[in-house]
């Protein structure tokens, strides 16, 4: 990877020099969990050090803000926003657009914001059926009057308003241009610090780069080399319906782990605690859809000699699409879409 | 030496060992068994519209191997080693081969002389048996000027012990004399080398730079019994199978010669049997005599093929094993009967050394007495030649066939080692190379020694069953016509889809002579994205996709000459590490998604 | 209104279909014909982006069982219909939209009718939405 060095020269820092501004970071929750943020404190004694060598100039999670004081910012002022959650509603769109401009660099931070994340398998259902559901169909909602939130409301003279739920979940770079992803539900503290270190020393890999191993984890996972030459796959079980063996590869006992499909970096936490991956690092690169490439993968280990044996296998496969596009959705082939973008 | 032909990086070296399916190994000129199958199986199911393409196979074929018509119906070798033996039977290739010689045979008589300039040296081939007639299409074909000096007064040789029932007559003279035709050789008949004044001297003062002695083995051999020769061997009555079946070819034996008659045949061979099923089908009451047992697995089983033996069996030919002639009893010197002790070994680990337990002996009657143990070279013109070392044997460098006495002789063929037709041809073949190589100055041994390593079968879900020979019921057979009904176009076309075709694209290429292809793909890895997950390995149905350990940790490779660029491991790759190179799949998907919306 | 004219994409194996009479005589014939080599060279990812770019059905002519020039190609391809047709619904495609079958036909005479067949059943379901959108040129054009 060759490095670049962004051009509000951090150097200064690293090199003890004393400089008159800290860079300015922000780090923004758009359609997320708060696990990210969490995944940031998590960092720790780093943290402290990240603190002191800059300025951060929004954290809701952590800090005090008003909007106003973001839009009134010159536009490329913030060197680093660090963005995590997918883009859900009308709010998280124009808050990912200020912070583009504001910025000038844009991490998106996490599954959601990289490709969609769990909430991303909305767009199987639709917005308005979404709404339908919460408010009015499902069995422990009361609402007679099928109340809806409003995007306006009338109150008092004045005109309330509410972020209205977009037609689609978006991924970050679907409405802005991004120029770094760090992928994981949520990104592991030493990816994360190696992140932020490598932007504030310079020393990043071309932008539009994937800030994690470049392999799938089968790479790294300790399980790998307990697979047989010949992988037969006879039949599909859920992880808890068989006493999984904690050290063979779980494509071996019929489970189905998307860890041959999904980017190395975790450092296999799920795989440790014998749970099988459910691919939250997304795709390894050069590849659009982890999903499909994942199906191709597991139906060629399925043996049958019957088109009948295959049904009955397949069968067992609870919820594919929700399985193979946990956190992928908005990024598969079929699931994409594009808002339009402002050039940065 | 093959060269992977492919546009991606990933060049094959030059291969030191060449990888072959087993039955183009086993088969002694290593014909395109695996090209051929895949090209039957893509003929039209009409026969009109299919004797294009079986014109065009053909010619293939005959290219390289002018008897190959013959080999249809004597054959058969390659079905030996077929991969396919274990998982449902052998593909039965001969009848395959067969079924383009049978709609070839009239192309042969129409087809032009070789467009060659003979402009090269004068080459003398001695002998018109399969190895001297290669030799001499070979040569001719590379511009010698060839003539065949033949001893009897027909082409052929050997072949023409093999009865009408397995080989039709006109199918061996078509073949025969069109090879002579079409290579532009000059024959002289009834010209012995080695009677009187043709000697091989005489031949290089009459302007021959280099001789082919392809002479066979004429001589029948004498029973012997310990290493003894066993007497009565001149009794009325006995004779050599050898020599019966060259009279019965020439014609010269009315049908029911031997009606009413006892037959008995001394013998374990192929030949012994077409003497014997000859002599049945002559309407003789036929039994056969051998020293080798039924087991055909063991050291000492019966050397015939399995379907001589079944076939002798049905049509009524009785087979006694196990048993050795100690004497051939005679009376009023007419052949009576023989003496037969038990033989309990053939082999020991020295080689053939019959031993015998002289307390259990029978006797068979017969009024005929046919010896067929074997046939010998003509030691005594080698001899008078100076061909021969001190030790008696043949002088000879078995990898150019040149004489280590006189280097511009080559000896090959039955004569010089006894084996199957298509061997004989293969030596033919190499020592046409051999005297280009002589006469041109060019190093004699270079790159010929070749080494072969055999693929095995892919892997499939199903294997299919080879399907059933048909042959015309025994009490219907008992004349001298063909008795196995060959192929139908859409039998053949189904049999040659069988194949699983072991063998590797660089050795076969029959999708780009098919058009199906513009080039072999390959398929590349990119080490930089491979997780080493195995899944590509696991799915490989020919073993090219393998994985290995580099600098610690686990990447796949694919062994080129074992890839077929089937595809199924680039869609596997879960993380798209597979890619292929050489294939136009993706542009023309491009393409046509391009125009749907358009 | 009258009815969408459903646009099928048909993949064919060189080995099974067509492959006696010429290529270009056939694509006259045959709108958005793709033959391959082999079927069991169509990944999941082909599959689907025949919809996202427009295609209102996808028609695979496979060989036979058993029959496949690469052992069992054609197999594998099937294997992965049944998934694929589950994660059709789930984005709100009718599967009947994804067909794969098996046999041979050297001249290639029937593909044309297979496609119009196939077509012809899919009149009633209209042009091919992604989760309720319907698809058209650019829309989900990479970002």
């Amino acid at each position: 990877m060759s490095e670049v060095t962004t051009e509000w020269v951090v150097h200064g820092w690293s090199k003890g020099k004393q400089m008159s501004k800290k860079p300015k970071v922000a780090i923004y929750w758009l359609g997320a969990c708060g696990g990210c943020d969490e995944a940031i404190v998590d960092l720790n004694e780093v943290l402290l050090k990240v603190a002191s060598a800059v300025d951060i100039v929004l954290w809701p999670l952590a800090m005090d803000y008003k909007y106003d004081s973001i839009e009134n910012a010159p536009n490329g002022s913030i060197a680093l926003s660090i963005i995590h959650g997918n883009i859900r509603n009308s709010e998280h769109e124009e808050m990912a657009r200020l912070l583009r401009k504001k910025s000038q660099i844009v991490m998106a931070f996490g599954a959601c914001a990289c490709f969609g994340g769990t909430a991303g398998l909305a767009n199987f259902c639709g917005a308005e059926s979404i709404m339908k559901w919460v408010f009015h169909e499902a069995p422990t909602v009361e609402n007679p009057q099928h109340q809806m939130p409003q995007a306006e409301s009338p109150w008092d003279g004045q005109t309330l308003t509410l972020p209205e739920l977009l037609d689609h979940v978006y991924t970050l770079d679907q409405v802005v241009h991004v120029d770094y992803y760090l992928p994981g539900c949520p990104p592991p503290p030493d990816l994360i610090s190696h992140a932020i270190f490598a932007v504030l020393e310079g020393k990043l890999p071309p932008r539009g780069a994937v800030l994690a191993p470049q392999k799938a984890l089968c790479d790294t996972c300790p399980r790998n080399n307990t697979k047989p030459p010949k992988m037969d796959i006879t039949e599909i079980n859920k992880i808890h319906e068989i006493e999984a063996d904690s050290h063979t590869c779980f494509l071996m006992q019929g489970v189905v782990c998307m860890g041959p499909a999904t980017r190395s970096g975790c450092g296999e936490t799920c795989l440790r605690i014998n749970t099988p991956c459910r691919g939250c690092f997304g795709p390894v690169g050069g590849v659009e859809d982890s999903g499909a490439k994942f199906l191709s993968a597991l139906t060629s280990l399925v043996k049958a000699t019957t088109d009948e044996q295959v049904r009955s296998i397949m069968e067992k496969f609870q919820d594919p699409a929700g399985c193979l596009y946990r956190f992928t959705q908005p990024t598969s082939i079929l699931g994409k879409r594009v808002k339009a973008r402002e050039t940065v | 030496m093959w060269k992977a032909v492919n546009s991606g990086s990933a060049a094959a070296e030059d291969a030191l060992k060449q990888y072959l399916p087993p039955c183009q190994m086993k088969c002694p000129i290593n014909e395109d068994i695996q090209r051929t199958n895949v090209l039957i199986s893509m003929l039209p199911l009409d026969l009109e519209e299919a004797l294009d393409g079986i014109v065009q196979i053909g010619d293939y074929l005959y290219e390289w191997n002018p008897l190959f018509p013959v080999c249809g119906y004597v054959c058969g070798l390659c079905e030996l080693e077929c991969n396919y033996q274990e998982k449902g039977g052998a593909i039965r290739r001969r009848l395959l081969k067969r079924f383009i010689s049978d709609h070839y045979l009239n192309r042969i008589r129409e087809k032009p002389e070789l467009d060659v300039e003979k402009t090269k040296e004068n080459v003398a081939i001695v002998g018109g048996g399969p190895a001297g007639l290669m030799c001499a299409y070979d040569l001719s074909r590379r511009g010698y000027r060839v003539t065949i000096f033949e001893a009897s007064d027909r082409l052929g040789g050997a072949l023409w012990l093999i009865p009408h029932y397995r080989l039709p007559e006109d199918v061996l003279t078509t073949v025969v004399n069109n090879l002579v035709r079409i290579s532009g050789a000059d024959v002289k008949m009834n010209a012995k080398i080695g009677d009187g004044k043709l000697t091989l001297d005489k031949l290089k003062k009459d302007g021959f730079r280099a001789v082919f002695i392809a002479k066979g083995t004429p001589l029948p051999r004498i029973l012997t019994y310990g290493r003894e020769k066993v007497e009565g061997q001149e009794l009325s009555g006995v004779m050599y199978g050898q020599t019966f079946l060259y009279e019965v070819s020439h014609g010269n034996i009315q049908p029911g010669y031997f009606r009413g008659k006892k037959v008995v045949v001394i013998g374990g061979g192929n030949v012994a049997f077409d003497v014997a099923r000859t002599a049945c089908r002559l309407g003789g009451e036929t039994t056969v005599v051998c020293l080798e047992c039924a087991d055909k697995s063991s050291r000492d089983g019966i050397p015939a093929d399995e379907d001589e033996i079944k076939g002798a069996w049905e049509e009524g030919i009785r087979i006694v094993y196990s048993r050795g002639v100690r004497k051939i009893v005679g009376q009023g010197g007419k052949f009576q009967k023989i003496e037969c002790p038990l033989c309990t070994s053939v082999f020991d680990d020295n080689g053939f050394n019959p031993q015998f337990d002289p307390t259990d002996v029978i006797t068979i009657e017969g009024d005929v007495l046919m010896i067929t143990v074997g046939q010998g070279p003509d030691r005594s013109f080698l001899h008078q030649e100076g061909l021969l070392n001190e030790k008696g044997g043949l002088a000879v460098d078995p990898l150019t066939l040149q004489s280590l006495n006189k280097d511009w002789i080559f000896i090959g063929g039955d004569i010089r080692r006894i084996g199957f037709m298509v061997e004989a041809m293969h030596e033919g073949l190499i020592a046409a190379e051999s005297i280009e190589r002589y006469l041109r100055g060019l190093d004699m041994k270079a790159g010929r020694k070749r080494q072969f390593e055999a693929q095995d079968i892919p892997y499939r879900r199903v294997y299919k069953h080879e399907p059933e020979v048909v042959w015309i019921p025994p009490e219907k057979r008992l004349h001298f016509q063909l008795f196995e009904r060959g192929f139908s176009l859409k039998e053949a076309v189904e049999e040659a889809k069988r194949c699983a075709r072991c063998g590797p694209c660089v050795s076969c290429k029959a999708c780009l002579a098919i058009d199906i292809q513009d080039c072999l793909p390959t398929v590349e890895v990119n080490e930089d994205v491979c997780s080493g997950c195995g899944i590509c390995t696991s799915i490989c149905y020919y073993g090219a996709a393998g994985s290995r350990y580099k600098e610690g940790r686990m990447i796949s490779s694919t062994d080129v000459f074992r890839c077929k660029a089937c595809g199924m491991c680039v869609v596997a790759c879960p993380s798209q590490a597979r890619k292929m190179v050489g294939d136009t799949m993706e542009q023309k998907i491009d393409q046509v998604y391009a125009g749907l919306t358009a | 209104m009258p009815l969408h004219e459903p646009k099928i994409v048909c993949f064919s194996c060189c080995f099974g279909w067509g492959y006696l009479t010429g290529r270009d005589v056939l694509s006259l014939r045959i709108k958005h014909w793709i033959p391959v080599v082999c079927t069991g060279k169509l990944d999941s990812t082909h599959l689907l982006k025949a919809f996202r770019e427009g295609a209102d059905g996808v028609l695979i002519l496979g060989c036979p069982d058993g029959d496949c020039h690469f052992q069992d190609g054609n197999y594998q391809t099937r294997k992965k219909i049944h998934l694929l047709h589950r994660i059709l619904e789930s984005y709100g495609i009718d599967p009947r939209r994804l067909r794969m079958e098996l046999g041979t036909d050297p001249e290639g005479n029937t593909i044309p009718k297979l496609v119009e067949n196939m077509a012809r059943e899919l009149k009633q379901l209209g042009p091919v939405r992604i989760n309720g959108r319907q698809v058209s040129a650019g829309v989900s054009a990479e970002p």
